[in-house]
């Protein structure tokens, strides 16, 4: 028989439609790691994508998830949907992984939610977004959020602004689902401690001035201003506000007071600013280890720099437990035994190593992160502690943890 | 209040109107909508800031705004537009929104996508007649009048501008009354380039330095083109002050969510009474 054309394509289309199963004998676990290298999750994102790296080569080095080693794709969200969901669609389509990890903003795991929920994997992220938590984009629970929800961010500024002896808050809320997540949960957690809100604006993305928002508060005279906002616009307000000379504190979210604010403004303007971040559980074990790992990777930066980091690293842990608990690769297998490896009761462990030993003996496990204790309740969320940072001369200095 | 939202007003519509003029000068002459102005204008944010940073100088800055947005501008023309020239608007227009994915892509990697800021000192308003008025806004509204006086200068006092007018008018009459096209492409992009660089200079000192800071601005300056009259310079600055100060003083009465909404709301009324603009002409069909 001569070999024609038409029968190498024919062959190679048979090649390509075979099961899947059936060509991955490498037996490799997929995922895929898809964070904000560049865009306005930058300062995170790279330590983000590492710290996933550093704990599949731990997993890996004790003999990989119920027998399979992970095999790591890593893309870059841009901090932007539109380029989410393009490197969600290759991860998917592409390289076929099992899970997604590592989704930093709201509006970018909101966007991939509904293309993971299709292709029936996993994904964990650390955006804040109330309605991450709940159908119709959670529909599936597939779902599971690594970090506080804004509703939970503005219970926490609610304790922080009663702590503080403030009367009179105002909010401000850049307009999407976590800027409005986080100035809604402050008033209602404000309201019930019996207070009374003040003025609240919700205001634009990308406008040349916030002058007439920042009027309507001021003329109200506020004792504080509570934000649910962002970095860009965040630097704007406050170069604003700074020049109408009016006294006044500031609650912010601390993925807009962050060191770059601070460096565009300078430590004038951002005095006594109060930043409010989640904390990371750095007291437990297993944030020793992912300590050693971030410095190893990043240059000697210590892990409490980056509380992404840590979220990301418990993801690619909690996923290979649960992969081990579940003795399967299938979904819904998997999404069944996270909060078995995770939640209470069983034997506290701080690594994988250490998990996957406790489950051969036929114990229960509870991984006790190195982001927060990971508990995660009916929709996939965890409750972390959160920290009030005082900028002062241009440092954050933590003076307390306030938990909720 | 009103006369602070009125200050915040003209000074966003400065930088409305400045755009604009970089839109409406290459629809009257080059004949298509240019999608890159914004982008243009995101080039002469940086160079300003790289010169602003290494001299402390908002002149200097300016002036390194004008020459690298001009220069990108004229690089636009000869490499892209002119071989371009005589094809549909269309396909113009889809070039240019290509010229613009590649100044954005390349200040991207070139300076990173973080946000950076003109380090300017902050100051307390001056009060002026019981309103608050931030001194940079005073800066900011002066550049932009002397960047305005120099355009037009250009337009209406020289040579050039009157052939640049010509060209706008009839470009065959102009052809045959001897004017030479090539010269007058090259000031018209170069003065669109100036005009759209003077316009991100003044945003990016007002908010922050991004490589998307133009292209999200595009909208309204195509807007205030539009509501001037399309090719009229003077329209286009009325139209941007117009949609800048229509916007901030809504605000008590709309919100703060509908106040963009409010100025296309503003337009779409100047169109429905006076289609051809606030200053444009009616054409005729020829």
């Amino acid at each position: 028989m001569t070999i024609t054309r038409r029968i190498v394509l024919a062959g190679s289309a048979g090649a390509l439609a075979m099961p899947n199963v059936v060509r991955a004998q490498g037996e490799t676990f997929r995922v895929g790691a898809l964070n904000p290298v560049t865009g306005a999750g930058s300062p995170y994102g790279s330590g983000m994508q590492r710290m996933i790296g550093a704990a599949v080569e731990a997993i890996n080095a004790a003999g990989g998830a119920n027998g399979r080693r992970i095999e790591l794709f890593s893309e870059d969200s841009q901090t932007s949907p539109q380029a989410a969901v393009l490197a969600a669609k290759k991860l998917i389509e592409v390289n076929r992984v099992r899970a997604i990890l590592g989704t930093w903003s709201s509006g970018v795991s909101l966007a991939v939610m509904p293309l993971t929920n299709d292709a029936d994997i996993l994904l964990m992220h650390t955006s804040g977004a109330p309605a991450l938590s709940t159908p119709p984009v959670n529909a599936k629970s597939l779902g599971f959020r690594f970090q506080a929800t804004n509703d939970r961010f503005g219970r926490a500024f609610a304790e922080i602004a009663a702590r503080e002896g403030f009367r009179r808050p105002a909010t401000m809320a850049f307009n999407n689902a976590s800027g409005i997540g986080n100035t809604d949960g402050f008033r209602r957690a404000w309201a019930a401690k019996g207070n009374q809100n003040g003025e609240h604006v919700v205001y634009e993305p990308n406008q040349p001035s916030y002058r007439a928002e920042l009027l309507r508060v001021l003329n109200t005279r506020p004792d504080v201003i509570v934000m649910g906002s962002f970095l860009p616009d965040t630097t704007i307000i406050l170069r604003e506000w700074f020049q109408t000379g009016t006294p006044m504190k500031w609650i912010i979210p601390g993925w807009a007071a962050n060191p770059q604010l601070v460096q565009a403004l300078g430590p004038a303007v951002t005095q006594g600013i109060i930043a409010v971040e989640s904390v990371s559980n750095e007291g437990a074990p297993a944030f020793a280890a992912f300590d050693a790992a971030h410095r190893r990777a990043m240059g000697n930066q210590p892990g409490t720099a980056n509380a992404y980091a840590a979220m990301t690293w418990d993801m690619a842990n909690t996923l290979a437990l649960a992969i081990e608990q579940a003795k399967s690769f299938e979904t819904a297998a998997i999404n069944a035994a996270i909060r078995q490896v995770a939640n209470p009761p069983g034997e506290a462990v701080a690594t994988f190593a250490e998990g996957k030993a406790a489950i051969a003996a036929g114990r229960k496990v509870n991984y006790e992160g190195a982001s927060s204790v990971l508990d995660f309740d009916q929709f996939g969320d965890v409750t972390p502690d959160f920290g009030a940072y005082f900028i002062e001369q241009g440092q954050f200095n933590r003076r307390y943890v306030v938990k909720i | 209040m009103f006369g602070q939202l009125l200050v915040a007003g003209i000074v966003h519509g400065l930088i409305i109107g400045l755009a604009a003029l970089a839109v409406t000068l290459v629809f009257g002459i080059a004949r298509f909508p240019n999608a890159a102005a914004g982008d243009t204008m995101t080039a002469g944010a940086y160079a300003g800031l790289v010169a602003h940073k290494a001299s402390g100088s908002l002149l200097v800055a300016g002036g390194a705004a004008v020459a690298a947005s001009g220069l990108i501008s004229l690089l636009g023309y000869l490499l892209v537009f002119r071989p371009l020239a005589r094809r549909p608007v269309a396909s113009l227009l889809v070039a240019a929104i290509g010229v613009a994915f590649l100044i954005r892509a390349a200040l991207g990697i070139v300076f990173g996508h973080q946000q950076q800021v003109f380090q300017v000192p902050l100051a307390w308003p001056i009060e002026v007649a019981g309103i608050r008025i931030p001194p940079m806004d005073l800066t900011l509204a002066g550049v932009a009048a002397c960047a305005l006086a120099g355009a037009f200068g250009v337009l209406y006092l020289t040579s050039i501008g009157r052939q640049m007018r010509a060209v706008a008018d009839d470009p065959d009459l102009a052809r045959v009354s001897g004017i030479r096209p090539m010269r007058v492409m090259v000031t018209l992009w170069l003065l669109a380039g100036a005009a759209a660089g003077i316009a991100g200079l003044m945003l990016g000192v007002k908010t922050v330095v991004a490589p998307e800071m133009g292209w999200e601005g595009l909208l309204s300056a195509f807007a205030a083109a539009i509501l001037g009259g399309i090719g009229s310079p003077v329209g286009a600055v009325a139209a941007g002050l117009l949609l800048g100060i229509a916007q901030e003083i809504s605000t008590p009465y709309v919100g703060f969510t509908y106040k963009i909404a409010l100025s296309f709301a503003v337009m779409l009324a100047v169109l429905l009474f006076r289609p051809r603009g606030l200053f444009g002409r009616v054409e005729g069909v020829r």
